[in-house]
């Protein structure tokens, strides 16, 4: 336990101080070059409120007693904590890879507090225990995101794709806040213990307002997580954007989606309620949405031409089977669902790894400018072998190949389900799964088993990407002895959600 | 110092040692090993028999060995997969067997295969190390999953030794098809294996804890088995793993493989048919005694499998005209005859033939293989003739052996073999029902055996050393060696004496009480546990004869078939199984044996291998290409929505959201 209780958001507290002071450094030193005084202090943050979090779960902050904050509107339980595990060592990991990848850039300390503020919206996000709250910190995570987007300033594709992903953005949170609106219209309140006081007390009156309500909330959380038909931003933001950026964005920002979505749709509008009153059933919602999601993503992927733009798709797919630990939600069954959700937070954690470090590679090649299709990645391990072990491992442990961590987390995910009843969910996940096997071989057979195209040269070492790289495929590896620790700490997160 | 209870597994690990070195010596140091790695090999064995013999006496004074080495695997809840040790008195009998003959096989090589300047030596005693570490752990192994290891194994082993000249065409087909044949036996083993873990949760041989317990407790409280009657499961488990064994002991109708295996050399044949790959059947029958004698069925089918084998073989082993051949036949009867002795619940008669025939068979195969090399490596017994002179210490020996292999008394086999028709006799007059009928009609086909047995073993021995020499090879055959004399020497005493141990008509029992020495620390493994078991379980009663009966008669037999084959072959002999006529063709084409198999192969399951074939080639894999090319298509389909205009994007989103508002509007009933 801490005291006094302000002290439980101290990972909060640490980022966005980082914010500020990378702020406070510009403004002293405009237009500075020193990459590795901006970069160091967005990692040190980063890893400081790594660290905070961590030590909040060893104090018992989290499994043991929640802490809650400002009236209720923030709340620091298991779960606001593992998520702020997963988004804060993404952030370490892209801040770490972007020394390098950044190298001849100017606005380097609006690009590290950018990524920073991000970071800070996510953890706010984890905590948001109010609709109000929840709103706040998703436009806190989605405007520094549409910025770094479009932050290589003169090349057209990161800029349309910058665009395009404010369009849509902005369009989803209308959405969402309209969503927002009409549950109020309902219920008079925003929190979420509250909404479900007045929920099981008073029933569901206006079915239709709060059904309308919940099905544009589900529109916001589809949107942040890339999920069909709100995915249409993702191919291409993740395409035009930064290779880091685009794996802050596919790894973490998805995540924050997610654990908006686990806390809402569990807390506040819970199924025992909203179903069982007849006003709508959000597990089937979850469950369309999962299986075409599944199928869109991966399917997609299998025909892509381009290395980043299949781990785009790719990451669409992954969006699927994260929203089995939603769809396999079943009233009543508060020991299952806690399972399967706590399934569901492993696989990110695991995927917030793994598919970091596949992105960080593109980034590496990038860096290198080898070209960004499959045909150009032929050889590389050949100049590159550490690194390119790394990818096999990200790949292998994507397609969810044993003994790699993305094995462990979609069996438990899948398993779960089974046990929920949705045996046909993970059918189709394991399908799609054998489907991303093929495109993400592609990516091995080309660094591992083809000849070099052409006879090129890599220049230089990138120590920061080399090092975000190797350290994500550690990571990825070591998830495999420490899954045990992990798994049994998302179960305790998640049960807390379904006291 | 070490109890021999701590290190009782260094009497398997010492011949994979010599495996080890020999191996080693080929690729780092092809010349430091003299003798082409034998040395090694031969100071394993012998070690290996130091304390196998120290285990023995160990065991005799009443405390066996257990030792668990490794548990390698482990369910939560349901079982644990462990490699151990286990000695009791039969082990222990049969590790002193396996390491003695073993030992004196090592040695005699050095006369048979070192002085005959063979190449691959290095290979060849590499391979007899593995042999014997591989069956020494057979014979220790505590559960049957390790034993079945173990007997794969022996199986690999024996098919790299057959196939030794994998040059020639000859050798290199016979060892692929023992490896064939048995591996079909070893597959129903396999099956049976699971089948047990699954049932009891356990594969232990013995205690109160092991699976042959267990299954007396289900048949007594009438629990299921695997979802059948308890006496129907053991039945069905039990037949499963006697496929195993009757593809290792080479017993009707998977016998086909051993005649050929004689393609390997001399030495080889001589350690497969008397210690290890032939006997690790009848072994693994005599280690799960407790189980067998639960089922009547088991017991009549391994009664009856065996007395009709033995018979069988031994008609064949009448006609065949190389020396080793008939050594062949006659190994597939002997094991006929201790598969007999099993089954008709003769747990201490099928034991005790065992360990004789390991004696006598190891000793006419070296003898065989000692004419062999005098007479230039000539193997047609019509070639040879008159070598009595030339090789004193051989042909006394060998009379030795053949004397035991025919019964005549005193000799070992005369024992072990009456004490087995004495066991089905009396067990065959005294239980009711079916397995009384099959007991006796098992005892019929053994006892006819005896007069096969001993025709052609005197029509062997006859040909080869008696008469006028017939050929050239025969007239300058040359002496042997010491490392070839000794090996003769010791077996050819033991063949002599080793049926004294249990001289059951005259009521000296020896071998018998060594079987119960242990009776006291609760194994459930001992004779007098298994007389119960037969009694309480499968109600098998004796009836009262007097041994000498049977003695006298198979003894007459015996002698009649070798006073006949004296008589037709003792000097001056003359082919005369033209005589038989059609019978001749049958009996000399092994019964049409070979071709009704490769007409199962080819015919029966090579269309049926093609037919599944074209279906997995048309259906399985067309489906498997059909949904990969559906799969890329409707990719591809799906990957023009992306169509770069971002107002599409938004009408597409917009659009999907209200048919999702649509959908649950409906369902919700929100109107």
């Amino acid at each position: 336990m801490v005291s006094p209780d302000w002290l439980a958001l101290a990972p909060h507290g640490i980022l966005g101080l980082t914010a500020m002071v990378l702020l406070l450094y510009d403004m002293i030193d405009p237009d500075s070059r020193n990459r590795l005084a901006l970069a160091s202090i967005a990692t040190v943050g980063s890893l400081a409120a790594l660290a905070a979090s961590a030590w909040l779960l060893a104090v018992g902050v989290g499994p043991s007693e929640s802490v809650s904050l400002f009236d209720g509107q923030l709340v620091v339980d298991g779960v606001a904590l593992f998520f702020s595990v997963v988004f804060t060592t993404v952030a370490a990991l892209v801040t770490v890879a972007s020394y390098d990848y950044l190298a001849d850039h100017s606005y380097q300390a609006e690009y590290y507090s950018l990524v920073v503020l991000a970071t800070t919206g996510m953890v706010v996000l984890a905590s948001a225990n109010s609709l109000a709250t929840a709103f706040v910190s998703l436009e806190l995570v989605s405007l520094p995101s549409y910025a770094l987007v479009a932050f290589l300033k003169t090349n057209r594709g990161s800029v349309e794709a910058g665009t395009k992903y404010f369009l849509i953005g902005a369009l989803s949170s209308a959405v969402f806040v309209y969503g927002i609106s009409l549950v109020y219209a309902v219920a008079g309140s925003l929190h979420f213990e509250t909404l479900a006081a007045f929920f099981a007390e008073q029933g569901i009156e206006q079915a239709g307002v709060f059904g309308l309500g919940i099905v544009m909330i589900v529109g916001g959380v589809a949107f942040k997580t890339a999920s069909v038909p709100f995915h249409f931003w993702a191919p291409e933001a993740y395409e035009g954007a930064p290779a880091p950026i685009s794996g802050f964005l596919s790894s973490a920002s998805k995540a924050a989606g997610f654990v908006l979505a686990f806390r809402a749709f569990n807390v506040a509008f819970s199924l025992d309620i909203a179903a069982v009153s007849g006003a709508i059933d959000w597990a089937l919602l979850f469950q369309i949405l999962a299986v075409v999601t599944m199928i869109v993503g991966n399917f997609a992927a299998a025909v892509q031409e381009r290395v980043k733009r299949m781990l785009a798709y790719s990451s669409v797919g992954h969006a699927g089977y994260v929203l089995i630990g939603l769809a396999a939600i079943t009233s009543g069954g508060a020991g299952g669902n806690s399972i399967v959700m706590g399934a569901a937070m492993m696989h990110l954690l695991v995927y917030g790894v793994m598919n970091t470090g596949a992105f960080l590679f593109v980034g590496m090649a990038e860096y290198w400018g080898v070209g960004r299709r499959f045909e150009d990645y032929n050889g590389l391990s050949k100049q590159a072998p550490m690194a390119c072990v790394a990818m096999a491992i990200f790949m292998f442990s994507l397609a969810g190949l044993p003994p790699f961590g993305g094995f462990f987390s979609k069996y438990v995910l899948f398993l779960g389900a089974i046990q929920a009843g949705f045996w046909w969910l993970a059918a189709i996940g394991a399908v799609t799964s054998a489907l991303s096997l093929y495109y993400y071989s592609r990516v091995v057979k080309a660094i591992w088993i083809e000849d070099p195209s052409a006879d090129f040269r890599l220049r230089g070492r990138p120590v920061g990407l080399y090092a975000a790289v190797m350290l994500a495929g550690v990571l990825t590896v070591a998830l495999l002895p420490a899954f045990g620790v992990g798994i049994e700490a998302a179960y305790d997160a998640a049960s807390v959600l379904f006291a | 110092m070490a109890t021999i209870g701590e290190i009782a597994p260094a009497i398997a690990l010492l011949p994979l040692a010599s495996f080890a070195v020999a191996l080693a010596s080929v690729v780092f140091a092809p010349r430091l090993l003299q003798k082409g790695g034998a040395i090694p090999g031969i100071l394993a064995t012998a070690g290996s028999l130091v304390l196998s013999v120290w285990a023995f006496v160990h065991v005799g004074g009443g405390e066996p060995i257990e030792q668990e080495l490794l548990a390698w695997a482990a369910a939560p809840d349901s079982f644990e997969l462990t490699l151990g040790v286990l000695i009791d008195p039969l082990a222990a009998l049969m590790l002193v067997i396996v390491s003695l003959v073993a030992f004196l096989v090592h040695v005699f090589s050095l006369g048979y295969m070192n002085a005959e300047g063979e190449t691959g030596l290095h290979r060849y005693y590499a391979e007899l190390g593995l042999f014997t570490f591989s069956m020494l752990f057979f014979v220790m192994a505590d559960n049957i999953l390790m034993a079945f290891m173990f007997f794969e194994l022996v199986g690999l082993c024996s098919f790299l030794l057959i196939g030794f000249w994998f040059r020639e065409e000859a050798p290199a087909s016979a060892a692929k098809k023992a490896f064939l044949v048995t591996r079909f036996g070893d597959y129903f083993f396999l099956v049976g294996v699971v089948g047990i873990f699954a049932a009891f949760g356990t594969g232990r041989f013995v205690g109160s804890e092991g699976f042959p317990h267990l299954a007396e407790e289900a048949i007594a409280e009438g629990h299921e088995i695997l979802g059948m009657s308890p006496e129907t499961g053991v039945m069905v488990l039990g037949l499963l793993v006697l496929g195993g064994v009757i593809g290792k002991s080479a017993q009707f109708p998977l016998h086909t493989w051993l005649p050929d295996a004689m393609e390997g050399p001399t030495t080889v044949s001589a350690l497969i048919h008397a210690a290890t790959m032939v006997a690790a059947g009848v072994y693994l029958v005599a280690r799960m005694f407790g189980f067998y004698a639960l089922s009547p069925t088991l017991l009549a089918i391994i009664a009856l499998v065996g007395g009709f084998t033995a018979l069988f073989a031994a008609t064949m082993g009448v006609v065949k005209d190389e020396i080793k051949q008939v050594l062949a036949y006659s190994t597939i009867s002997q094991y006929g005859y201790m598969m007999l002795g099993l089954g008709a619940g003769g747990y201490v008669a099928g034991t005790f033939h065992l360990m004789n025939h390991a004696f006598f068979k190891a000793l006419l195969f070296l003898g065989a293989g000692s004419v062999i090399i005098a007479t230039h490596h000539t193997h047609d017994m019509w070639k040879m003739g008159g070598l009595k002179e030339k090789l004193p210490v051989t042909y006394y020996t060998f009379l030795a052996g053949s004397l035991a292999l025919a019964g005549i008394v005193p000799f070992s086999g005369f024992w072990s073999k009456d004490e087995i028709l004495y066991e089905s006799i009396v067990h065959g007059l005294g239980t009711d029902g079916g397995l009384g009928v099959l007991l006796l009609l098992a005892f019929a086909f053994g006892l006819l055996a005896v007069f096969f047995t001993g025709f052609y073993t005197f029509r062997m021995v006859a040909l080869t050393f008696h008469g006028e020499p017939r050929t050239e090879v025969a007239e300058d055959a040359h002496g042997v060696g010491w490392s070839v004399k000794l090996p003769l020497i010791v077996l050819g005493v033991l063949a002599t004496v080793a049926g004294l141990v249990n001289m059951a008509p005259l009521d000296v029992e020896y071998l018998h009480s060594w079987l119960d020495t242990t009776e006291e620390a609760g194994l459930l493994t001992s004779a007098h546990h298994y007389e119960e078991v037969l009694h309480d379980v499968a109600h098998v009663e004796a009836a009262t004869l007097t041994p000498i009966a049977t003695a006298a008669v198979s003894l007459g037999l015996a002698l009649a078939g070798a006073l006949a084959a004296w008589r037709l072959y003792g000097s001056d002999p003359q082919p005369h199984t033209d005589r038989l006529g059609s019978i001749k063709e049958l009996v000399g084409n092994n019964y049409y044996q070979d071709e009704y198999q490769v007409w199962l192969a080819e015919g029966v399951t090579l269309p049926l291998s093609r037919a599944a074939d074209t279906f997995d080639q048309v259906v399985v894999d067309g489906v498997v290409d059909g949904v990969s090319s559906v799969s890329l298509f409707s990719g591809r389909r799906i990957r023009r929505i992306q169509s770069g205009i971002v107002s599409n994007y938004v009408a597409l989103l917009t659009a999907g959201l209200v048919v999702l508002l649509v959908t649950f509007a409906f369902m919700g009933g929100w109107f």
